[in-house]
């Protein structure tokens, strides 16, 4: 049993303890604790099938561990979500502005309607992510980029203090990914936001992420990233020997 | 014609009263059928409600609660999340689907009734809607509309992306279950006055036409009432008119506008190709 906790020294606000978790017969997460605290920027990082994805639903709370126990503040108020696997049905005839819109529910609930300063501020988050000028067209008339970005987008307007990302920017360009990486990078220095984000490569948040939460074989080890750097550089090492 | 449209209106007198708001309501609820891809269901809720009015025939109860329980019951079954399971959706519809309309005769084969009480008893016949009809289904189907748009929101977001939705708060099995009971409860009562074809027409031929017609989903709403409501009342015209079946003619003019929509639509493809 390995217990992780990020460097900071504030009260951590997700934490799982002695999590165990899967799917049917088989387990993908082993006793997992891991402690997060606000603020932190942290890359979820291992191979496919390592148990990313299942962690961060964990968290979630889209999946039940089969033991342990999951602390998170999402009762209060729900984090900003970008799946792995994008689940909108182009069949529904909404806009992107609609599907933006509706990270806006946690503010809205069921019958509020959306303000003049709401309406303003889906429009300048869909122009951040240069979707502005797609602003109305259907969801099946938009490209997977821009879907991505979409989805991301929905995140973003929740305002919410801790974000959950799964690969967000499995479908983007090189320069939409640079940007969407620095963007969550500023919400956690500059608004103290939570980011905890699955990804495969390290190439865009080498200079920025300070701790790594490497996943693999169900088992969560949380590390500096120069200590993750160097265990990597000597296991390639050892592949090519 | 003036003379016509006046004898439509006195032959079919409640019928065409019921006709619109059956129409309308099952056109509206059914945009969410088509785009959940659930569209089996409403032939499905359409023969377990003939399945409870047979049930009710053997027990001596009212056919609007036999048909209310049952289609509750199936509704609660198929509410479940079945994107996580062995089988699809698709597939315990098709066995309800088999098992209600094989039960539903079953049940009334031994009955006292003739063959064409049983037919109008279990399947409707919008021609012989009463008072009492109007009155009943108005006390549903009102109710379900207003229920409806006053929860569009997280109806449309629990059924656009659940995970989101359930992330964000909204109670997803709430809002499945709620919708597809008001379905239900939609379904069996027209059914009962309209017939299993006709209800399964509104819910699927208007929706799918307002679709090809609009891209936004309030305009697909009303293009897709507009398109029900239009189809029964030429339908009850032309049926008037040319001594035609009325279901089948309402039905055929249904499928009429679905056609019109399909021509609107690739008209519209065409033209913005020529343009570029």
């Amino acid at each position: 049993m390995v217990t992780v906790k990020t460097g900071k020294p504030s009260q951590p606000i997700i934490v799982c303890r002695d999590v165990v978790a899967g799917y049917g017969q088989e387990t993908v997460l082993h006793k997992v604790n891991l402690e997060i605290t606000a603020g932190d920027y942290l890359p979820f990082i291992g191979p496919n099938g390592a148990g990313k994805t299942t962690l961060l639903r964990i968290i979630l709370g889209l999946l039940r561990p089969r033991s342990g126990q999951v602390i998170t503040p999402f009762r209060n108020k729900p984090p900003g979500y970008v799946p792995q696997i994008k689940n909108i049905d182009p069949l529904y005839p909404v806009t992107l502005f609609q599907i933006v819109s509706m990270g806006l529910y946690p503010k809205l609930g069921w019958s509020q309607r959306m303000s003049r300063e709401d309406r303003e501020f889906v429009y300048k988050t869909l122009d951040e992510f240069d979707l502005l000028e797609h602003a109305s067209k259907r969801y099946a008339e938009l490209s997977g980029g821009m879907r991505q970005k979409a989805v991301v987008a929905r995140a973003f307007v929740t305002g919410a203090d801790v974000f959950v990302m799964d690969e967000p920017t499995s479908e983007l360009d090189e320069n939409s990914e640079k940007e969407v990486f620095s963007h969550l990078f500023r919400l956690s220095r500059e608004k103290a936001k939570t980011v905890l984000f699955a990804i495969h490569s390290l190439e865009h948040i080498a200079e920025t992420a300070e701790s790594i939460c490497a996943v693999n074989h169900g088992c969560v080890t949380l590390m500096p990233k120069s200590e993750f750097m160097a265990c990597r550089e000597a296991l390639l090492r050892s592949q090519e020997q | 014609m003036l003379e016509n449209l006046y004898g439509t209106i006195q032959i079919f007198g409640y019928a065409m009263l019921v006709g619109i708001l059956v129409s309308a309501v099952c056109s509206i609820l059914g945009v969410f059928v088509v785009t959940k891809r659930v569209v089996f269901i409403g032939i499905t809720l359409s023969e377990v409600a003939a399945c409870g009015v047979a049930t009710s025939m053997i027990f001596h109860f009212s056919p609007m609660v036999g048909a209310g329980i049952l289609t509750t019951i199936v509704v609660a079954i198929l509410a479940y999340p079945f994107e996580s399971t062995r089988i699809p959706r698709d597939a315990v519809l098709g066995v309800t689907f088999v098992v209600a309309a094989a039960l539903s005769i079953l049940l009334v084969a031994k009955s006292h009734f003739g063959l064409e009480q049983i037919n109008a008893l279990l399947y409707g016949n919008l021609l012989f809607a009463t008072e009492t009809d109007l009155l009943a289904v108005s006390l549903i189907m009102l109710p379900v509309l207003v229920y409806f748009f006053l929860f569009l929101r997280p109806i449309l977001y629990t059924f656009l992306d659940r995970e989101m939705a359930k992330v964000l708060g909204m109670r997803v099995i709430l809002w499945e279950l709620s919708f597809f009971f008001s379905l239900g409860l939609v379904v069996s009562a027209a059914s009962r006055v309209a017939g299993s074809m006709l209800v399964f027409c509104y819910l699927i031929v208007s929706p799918a036409a307002a679709l090809l017609f609009s891209k936004k989903l309030h305009l697909v709403f009303v293009f897709s009432a507009a398109s029900g409501v239009s189809s029964t009342l030429a339908g009850m015209y032309l049926s008037y008119a040319y001594d035609l079946p009325t279901s089948q003619t309402i039905a055929v003019s249904t499928c009429c506008i679905f056609l019109g929509a399909v021509v609107y639509f690739f008209a519209t493809r065409l033209y913005l190709l020529w343009r570029k």
